[in-house]
């Protein structure tokens, strides 16, 4: 193909795409709806959210129920797995299976996609894991002139060593370790008693960046550093630590999009430090799609730089969702392209003028509902993926299905992404399930508005489970646990 | 781990175990292999999960282990995964690779002479873990006749080239990266013609237990394999194997199973320019050879002969004999009874 220019060539590009494309991850969640712009694009999941009505997600029949240690865990685990390796060879051509995307990958998955002829559309896992480390982002921040909270990294043995050379950051401080989930490794510290609480973690590392606390609101906002420069999305809210949705402290769980997130100046000096900062991850040889964290300071304005995530995130199905990527192309599809052997001059300043614009930013919100109470039990019903409408009395009901978010039209309608389903063991921290909606779910002082807690009431309704103590269940969940008898027995 | 074949006891009174021996001629697995599958997959499944899936290799740790020790059984490996239904399990089930531990007891001895090999085994092992099924197969340009275990795998048998090999448990509890030996030995007999072939085969391929692993040719070579996950394998012109490797190391395994007594035995009896086919033969018919402990698993299951040179392969039991031949191969179905006083068939 001869070089592409327009936006018109990158989307006949990908509608015309015979090379099978592939996201492996647990769900399908993060890139909800690519397939409608990319021919021959499949989910392979783990989780099938939508009961066999999708087509173009494939999940393995047969599965065991495993204790995964991580998202690369699943996705090894599917790699491995025979109906999947069966899947992925049917539709090769030759000794070229296609191209794999992921949420999460690491070596063995490298070595496992070679094997199987798949490309990974990803700069390599050894680069991705230095990138995500929450120290070298901050060295890469200062160097792009992307400046972090006031902080100091240290290596740090004893509370006595935090307060000597956190001294000029004051008593109110939070540590962060190199790497680690949303909510589970930042640490909230203003006492001796505190530092305790986590000083087992603290001192096992090298390194951690310690920061000044600030008043401040979290942020999200995608982008993709390309050969052509960095295209950037919009900035979003984020959902952090609310009870109701997660029980991890300070945990992400969800995101708003709306054109006024913010005031204008935030959202420049956001967008412009997200431009230098993918500038500067080329440098670092790094490309394709990452997201940004920035932690604004409500006190004075100013935008900070937070966390670095080098992939597709929870907030990637917003950003590829919004009125800007159906105007233009989604967000993904740049990284795609950049991976892609085609030859492409876009003009990127013009397409970022363009998403920076506020017409370009329609509403959309998003929550992730964990299982929030300490008991484990099995679920003998959950909601359907799909679109659900919300009565005027905050009831909702199932609509109808669907597999994409636009099919929820106005803000009385939702779409929910079901992933506990039936037969799945509700825990603390287990994810029920994903409510996209147009519109907004916090008020203007970041807390719930009544319409998001009514969806959340509503969803949360229609779960039922079965005790463990149960004698059926018991059994069940202990089978699962320890499998059957432990000699050959024929 | 569990080892141990004694960890399930039978109450008195309810002694007497029944096994089903089939003979099943299938020139090309189909049907009557599938068959097989469907019966016995259900208990071997629950077998394979025993220590949880978690524990067993996933699909492509299987596939790439066959593909770099026996690239030559890809193609019929792919065509049993098929007939077993294409799945994740049965296909890793069925590479045999890294299963649960498992052991077996059984004597075996060759007797060579210029005119015949005679390989000879007692299997000794819970009546109700064997498949008893005898197949005889034609998948890779060379027939093959065999006491078939975990559905394709070998515990002894012989191929039209002229060659046996038996199987037997080589009493040691290590527990390494490697394959179920009977997959070994369905290797061996697909793929090799003579003794020194198989010695080469069996210096290389890795075990995942310690097996003693006997075979013997039509022009009348002989070697005992002892392998283990944990050193090298142990190739000599050895004609008799029950189940230690050198010394001792597992002392209970060792008495319950009476290895030491059954191994001189067999020494004896090979060593005696007197013993002729028939004496071999017979003295694995009574103690200490033979054995009753059925309660504890350690019962004889089956004698086997094997004639490479002639073709011909026979099956015993107390007043009762299969002969079976690749010219001569009856489907027939046996049921022998095991119990406290002795073991009957018909």
């Amino acid at each position: 193909m001869s070089q592409i220019t327009t936006i018109a060539d990158v989307r006949r590009h990908f509608l015309n795409n015979k090379e099978p494309i592939y996201f492996i991850s647990a769900t399908n969640f993060n890139l909800l709806g690519i397939g409608d712009w990319v021919g021959n694009f499949r989910h392979i999941n783990y989780i099938d959210c939508f009961e066999g009505q999708q087509r173009n997600v494939f999940v393995p029949k047969e599965k065991f129920p495993r204790d995964f240690e991580s998202i690369e865990d699943i996705n090894n685990y599917l790699l491995e797995h025979k109906e999947v390796i069966d899947f992925i060879q049917s539709r090769a051509q030759g000794e070229n299976a296609g191209v794999a995307a992921f949420l999460m990958f690491d070596e063995h998955t490298e070595e496992v996609c070679q094997q199987l002829g798949l490309q990974v559309a990803f700069p390599p896992a050894a680069l991705r894991s230095r990138m995500d480390n929450k120290i070298e982002t901050v060295r890469i921040g200062n160097k792009a002139g992307v400046p972090s909270v006031p902080n100091v990294l240290a290596k740090v043995g004893s509370y006595q060593e935090l307060c000597e050379v956190s001294r000029e950051l004051g008593d109110d401080l939070v540590v962060q370790t190199a790497f680690g989930d949303s909510g589970h490794t930042t640490f909230f510290i203003s006492s001796e008693d505190d530092y305790y609480k986590h000083a087992e973690e603290i001192e096992a590392e090298a390194e951690v960046k310690i920061m000044k606390r600030i008043n401040c609101r979290g942020s999200a906002i995608e982008a993709c550093a390309t050969r052509c420069g960095t295209v950037v999305g919009p900035l979003m809210t984020e959902l952090v630590g609310f009870k109701t949705l997660t029980p991890y402290k300070g945990g992400w769980c969800g995101n708003e999009m709306f054109a006024g997130a913010f005031d204008q100046s935030i959202r420049d000096k956001a967008r412009e430090y997200t431009f230098q900062f993918g500038e500067a991850l080329r440098e670092e040889g790094y490309r394709g799609y990452f997201e940004l964290d920035f932690l604004i300071d409500m006190d004075n304005g100013e935008v900070y730089l937070g966390e670095l995530n080098p992939r597709v995130t929870g907030a990637s199905s917003l950003t590829n969702v919004a009125a800007f990527a159906h105007s233009d192309i989604p967000l993904f599809l740049f990284h795609l392209l950049e991976f892609s052997d085609v030859d492409f001059d876009l003009d990127i300043n013009e397409i970022n003028e363009r998403w920076a614009h506020p017409e370009s930013v329609d509403s959309w919100s998003q929550l992730v509902i964990k299982h929030t109470d300490e008991s484990v039990d099995l679920l003998t019903q959950a909601p359907r993926t799909g679109v659900w409408k919300m009565a005027a009395d905050g009831s909702i009901g199932y609509h109808h299905y669907n597999y994409h978010p636009h099919a929820a039209e106005d803000e009385s309608e939702g779409f929910f992404l079901r992933i506990s389903g039936a037969g799945d063991f509700r825990y603390e921290g287990a994810d029920l399930g994903i409510l996209i909606t147009r519109g907004r779910l916090m008020d203007d002082d970041f807390q719930l508005n009544a319409r998001a807690k009514a969806w959340i009431d509503g969803i949360r309704g229609q779960y039922a489970g079965q005790s463990l103590q149960d004698p059926v269940v018991e059994e069940v969940a202990v089978s699962h646990a320890v499998g059957g008898g432990n000699f050959k027995i024929l | 781990m569990n080892v141990s074949p004694s960890s399930r006891e039978v109450p008195p009174g309810e002694m007497d175990k029944m096994l089903d021996f089939r003979t099943v001629h299938e020139a090309t697995a189909g049907p009557r292999w599938q068959a097989l599958f469907a019966h016995h997959w259900p208990a071997y499944e629950q077998w394979y999960l025993s220590e949880g899936e978690r524990e067993r290799p996933g699909y492509l740790a299987c596939y790439n282990a066959l593909r770099r020790h026996m690239p030559e059984l890809l193609d019929t490996y792919r065509a049993l995964c098929d007939l077993a239904g294409g799945g994740d399990l049965a296909a890793r089930f069925l590479s045999l690779y890294q299963p649960p531990p498992y052991i077996t007891g059984c004597s075996q001895a060759v007797l060579a002479s210029p005119d015949s090999t005679v390989l000879a085994r007692n299997y000794d092992y819970p009546p109700e873990l064997c498949e008893g099924t005898i197949l005889y197969t034609h998948w890779n340009a060379r027939r093959v006749i065999a006491m078939t275990d975990c559905l394709w795998g070998v515990l002894d048998g012989m191929n039209d080239a002229g060659l046996a090999v038996s199987l037997a448990f080589g009493g040691r509890k290590s527990v390494g990266q490697g394959f179920g030996a009977p997959i070994i030995l369905r290797y061996l007999l697909e793929f090799c013609d003579s003794v020194p072939e198989a010695a080469e085969v069996l210096a290389r391929i890795p075990t995942h237990m310690a097996y003693n692993i006997t075979v013997a040719d039509s022009a009348g070579r002989y070697v005992t394999a002892m392998i283990g996950p944990d050193r090298r394998a142990s190739i000599r012109r050895v004609p008799v194997a029950t189940n230690h490797q050198k010394k001792i190391e597992w002392y209970a395994h060792a008495l319950a199973s009476e290895t030491l007594i059954r191994e001189r035995q067999l020494s004896i009896l090979v060593d005696d320019e007197a013993t002729t086919e028939e004496r071999l033969i017979a003295a694995f018919a009574s103690p200490p050879l033979f054995r009753h402990d059925y309660r504890r698993g350690l019962g004889t299951v089956y004698t086997a002969v094997y004639r490479p040179a002639a073709g011909r392969a026979q099956f015993h039991w107390p007043g009762l004999t299969l002969d079976l031949g690749f010219d001569h191969f009856p489907e027939e179905r046996i049921t022998v009874r095991y119990g406290v006083r002795g073991l009957h068939s018909g």
